[in-house]
């Protein structure tokens, strides 16, 4: 057991860190490439989508294998805002992306919170697919399998059509969506510390129990659903100027596996894990993909050994070595 | 009028065979194990591409042509011995684990394999080039069909039956039954649970390899025909029940069928009403049809 | 009257659990059902706290009918149950673990982003159930790290913390020492006191804790009431104590009854 100081401590420790790394993130464009902060920026908006997909899965207990839906929505809402409604004021895009994307998860979780395990899991990777056969066959409004572009919003009314386009992605782009990711993440560590947040934990480890104790695992199951769905559509929505062109794949059951991967590699019994998972998977992806186009052998060979020898992640891994050093 | 059901029929059953063998494969080894194999449909273009390759260096090195299929099922057949390989050496460690990791751990299957295959066959689309048609056509009612899918449809349910007969009369069957069904006291009644895992996920193996190489020849192998099998295997077994083999038959029925009249009517629609169907099954009785179990 | 089963049927296809059981609890009584193993007393603890429908017959608490509402919902309304097989959350501290309870009792998950760690109503609450139990102590120990003992007394803890009206424990003393179980029976006593708990129900098959500390006694044996009342009424029951008791008790209780009679 710790006392009073070692808790205080440890605390003054974390916060510490968090904001060394947080400024760290904030300067990286200025000391490296525009190919790394290109990269970052791309994990900013994974991380979010992560963060709140970790809520359903490492919290609540919930694999979800459709819900890369929500960062398509999220994405496509973009791309349909910039180009067919040449409507570029990004912070109302992100609100219609969130209000979509709520309502759209408050129908689908309604009917698949119902269930568990592998029902559930089959459950949301119809429907990932659902609304991916969607996407490809309704050509003439969604752009079929070529999809759609997406303009350059602007940023907080500032319009930075001028600015050559990586300029704009890794300088004031960035800091858009570094800030988003600092507010999004605190909000979530409310969430998690909250009372909700305990009995999402409690319906994760005991859900019978959990009921016997006054929790509505139901209900509370949903609210953990819509959440995740939201801040997916946020991550969506901030990665599609990003990559400039959003297609239906982005909603295909193998993409909502790579978000489950993420999660998993950095560690989903962590709070933070899934934003190491994610800046770990990108740039090692960029890495292996550099070196072999079999990238997803060793992806695979990756996410097997995790699954099989080290299931919490990296941050477990992290975590266990701390402990044994400790004793 | 009566040729085009008939076509949409016949097509549909034929869709259903392979549907049918993948299905069974995947049924049998989450009965068994419980374990949801997202790499069967791996399995099955596996099957496919292998069945590709032997027939066509058969051929040309002079076997004769119209006993490809023989090769051809004996390809499907032995590929499926590589089950054992991901068995022992993957799946053992999970099976204590919860069943989501399991799933996870067939989707790591699913994208090693999928490179594996990409690196010896590469990306382009292969094909038979129509060594199908080698046993003609027939022509029932004004429909035509190929002889070829016709032999498919019986050998798939021959493997139907034979399945059947194993499960119910043999002792293998009742031993499969009873470590489905409880496995704990098959464990206590001393039945070698280790050697059973490793031969059903081999006979779920064989069966995926074989739909494959069954239904190449009237069609082609592209990289991406794993990927998108399994989620049609996935609507069989949801339909059917899942663990029951009763329910991959009908399933398979199902599916099979509904896909052909879509592809014939609304081609767009296709894939959509599936879904639909899954939704509307799970959501209803997400038993399915013939599945049993607390959901 | 605060609690009420009404002709209770339930049967797994050929086999009946309960073959239409009817008794009333009333407000003060500390109430033991006893019987042999397959009598069907977790399953009629299962169909009064709504986890299981009967398939005949009704439940009713204070009035209200409550047959199948579902565990979350009896909560709300009063009723709380503990486990036979301990059913915790392995990976709670022990204070985490007691303010489940206290936050959906006081109805604190409304507000998503109040600090749980700072909220110091809760966590004061649940200092005061953990210390009714003697749980206090081990705090910030994680609940899989406990004793069986303490993790037993943790889930009945827990149940106490909703401050329900009527508490059902599911052998409560099982997986236990003789030495301890009365000390457990007591500080289950002295917190349903505390708390304001108006009545106790409880599945247990220690004979002496039984007799020791029960109000009344309903004797259960395949799934029918054999017997229904005060202590010395059943031990003087012949049938009751031989059927539900099994042979060794039954000298043991006829010695008691005969030592006290002299």
């Amino acid at each position: 057991m710790r006392n009073r100081r070692e808790v205080t401590a440890l605390k003054s420790f974390r916060i510490v860190s968090l904001v060394v790394g947080g400024l760290f993130l904030l300067g990286l464009p200025l000391w490296t490439s525009q190919f790394i902060s290109y990269l970052m920026l791309t994990f900013f908006a994974y991380a979010i989508t992560v963060i709140g997909f970790n809520l359903l899965f490492g919290y609540t207990g919930l694999l979800s294998f459709g819900h890369a839906l929500f960062m398509a929505v999220g994405a496509y809402t973009a791309a349909f805002l910039t180009s067919k409604f040449s409507f570029h004021y990004m912070e109302i895009i992100l609100v219609v992306a969130v209000i979509v994307a709520s309502l759209l998860a408050a129908l689908i979780g309604a009917i698949c919170v119902r269930y568990i395990k592998i029902y559930f899991a089959m459950l949301t990777l119809a429907f990932g697919m659902l609304f991916y056969t969607f996407l490809l066959k309704f050509y003439y409004l969604t752009g079929g399998d070529e999809g759609m572009r997406v303009l350059r919003p602007y940023l907080l009314g500032f319009n930075f059509s001028e600015i050559p386009k990586m300029q704009f992605l890794t300088g004031s782009y960035y800091l858009y969506t570094f800030a988003l990711l600092a507010v999004l993440t605190f909000v979530m560590w409310k969430i998690v510390s909250s009372p909700l947040g305990l009995c999402l934990k409690a319906i994760r480890d005991n859900p019978e129990k959990a009921e016997y104790l006054g929790v509505s695992v139901r209900k509370y199951r949903w609210f953990a659903f819509v959440i995740s769905g939201a801040y997916a559509a946020i991550g969506g929505a901030l990665l599609a100027p990003a990559i400039g062109q959003v297609d239906p794949g982005l909603t295909y059951w193998t993409h909502s596996g790579t978000l489950v991967f993420m999660t998993l590699l950095g560690g989903f019994e962590n709070f933070l894990g899934p934003l190491i998972g994610g800046v770990v998977y990108i740039f090692l992806q960029d890495k292996v993909m550099s070196l072999t186009q079999y990238w997803r052998f060793i992806f695979g060979g990756i996410l097997a050994f995790i699954v099989i020898a080290a299931p919490g992640g990296i941050a477990g891994m992290i975590s266990s070595l701390v402990r044994r050093r400790k004793s | 009028m009566i040729e085009t059901i008939l076509n949409i029929l016949f097509s549909g059953v034929f869709n259903a065979s392979t549907l049918f063998l993948v299905a069974a494969g995947l049924q049998v080894v989450f009965g068994v194990q419980k374990v949801f194999n997202l790499a069967c449909g791996t399995f099955y273009a596996l099957g496919a591409y292998v069945g590709i390759t032997v027939v066509k260096s058969l051929v040309a090195g002079g076997f004769p042509t119209p006993l490809f299929i023989v090769p051809l099922i004996m390809a499907g057949l032995l590929l499926g011995f590589i089950g054992p390989i991901f068995e022992r050496g993957l799946i053992k460690f999970v099976y204590d684990r919860d069943e989501t990791f399991q799933l996870l751990l067939t989707f790591a299957m699913v994208m090693m394999i999928e490179d594996i295959i990409k690196f010896i066959w590469g990306t382009s689309p292969q094909t038979m080039g129509g060594i199908d048609l080698v046993y003609g056509q027939l022509n029932i009612l004004g429909a035509t069909i190929p002889v070829y899918n016709l032999i498919v449809i019986g050998c798939s349910f021959g493997m139907a039956i034979l399945i059947g007969y194993i499960l119910l009369n043999t002792k293998f069957g009742r031993t499969i039954r009873a470590a489905a069904d409880k496995r704990e006291m098959s464990e206590a009644l001393g039945i070698n649970m280790t050697w059973i895992y490793v031969k059903v996920f081999t006979l779920g193996t064989i069966l995926g390899t074989l739909g494959g190489a069954l239904v190449i020849p009237a069609g082609a192998a592209v990289s991406e025909m794993g990927v998108e099998l399994i989620v049609l295997a996935f609507a069989v077994v949801v339909i059917g029940g899942l663990g029951s083999m009763k329910g991959a038959f009908v399933g398979a029925l199902v599916v099979g069928v509904l896909k052909s009249i879509a592809i014939s009517t609304y081609p767009e629609l296709e894939m959509l009403t599936i879904y639909i169907i899954v939704i509307v099954v799970l959501v209803i009785k997400p038993q399915g049809l013939f599945g049993g179990g607390r959901v | 009257m605060i609690l009420s089963a009404e002709d209770l049927h339930k049967h797994y296809g050929e086999f009946c659990a309960l073959g239409g059981v009817s008794f009333q609890v009333y407000e003060g009584e500390f109430i033991s059902i006893i019987g042999p193993n397959g009598a069907g007393k977790t399953t009629l603890i299962n169909v009064l706290t709504g986890l299981l429908k009967p398939n005949q017959g009704r439940v009713f608490f204070k009035e209200m009918e409550i047959t199948g509402i579902g565990p979350e919902r009896l909560s709300r309304l009063g009723l709380a149950r503990s486990f036979q097989l301990v059913n915790i959350f392995p990976n709670f501290t022990v204070l985490e673990f007691l303010m489940v309870a206290i936050v959906s009792r006081l109805g604190k998950v409304k507000n998503f982003f109040s600090s749980l760690l700072r909220d110091q109503e809760v966590t004061e609450e649940a200092l005061v159930v953990a210390k009714l139990f003697g749980l206090d102590e081990k705090r910030d120990m994680l609940t899989k790290n406990l004793p069986q003992g303490d993790k037993k007394m943790l889930d009945v803890a827990s149940a106490f913390a909703l401050h329900p009206e009527v508490i059902l424990l599911d052998e409560p003393t099982s997986g236990v020492s003789t030495s301890d179980k009365n000390k457990i029976m007591e500080t289950l006593v002295s917190a349903s006191k505390k708390i304001g708990i108006k009545s106790i129900i409880q599945v247990e098959h220690d004979m002496d804790i039984v007799f020791s500390y029960s109000d009344r006694i309903i004797a259960l044996h395949q799934g029918k009431i054999l017997a229904d009342g005060a202590p010395e009424k059943i031990e003087k029951d012949e049938e009751v104590v031989c059927t539900v008791v099994g042979q060794k008790e039954c000298f043991k209780i006829f010695r008691a009854v005969l030592n006290r009679e002299n």
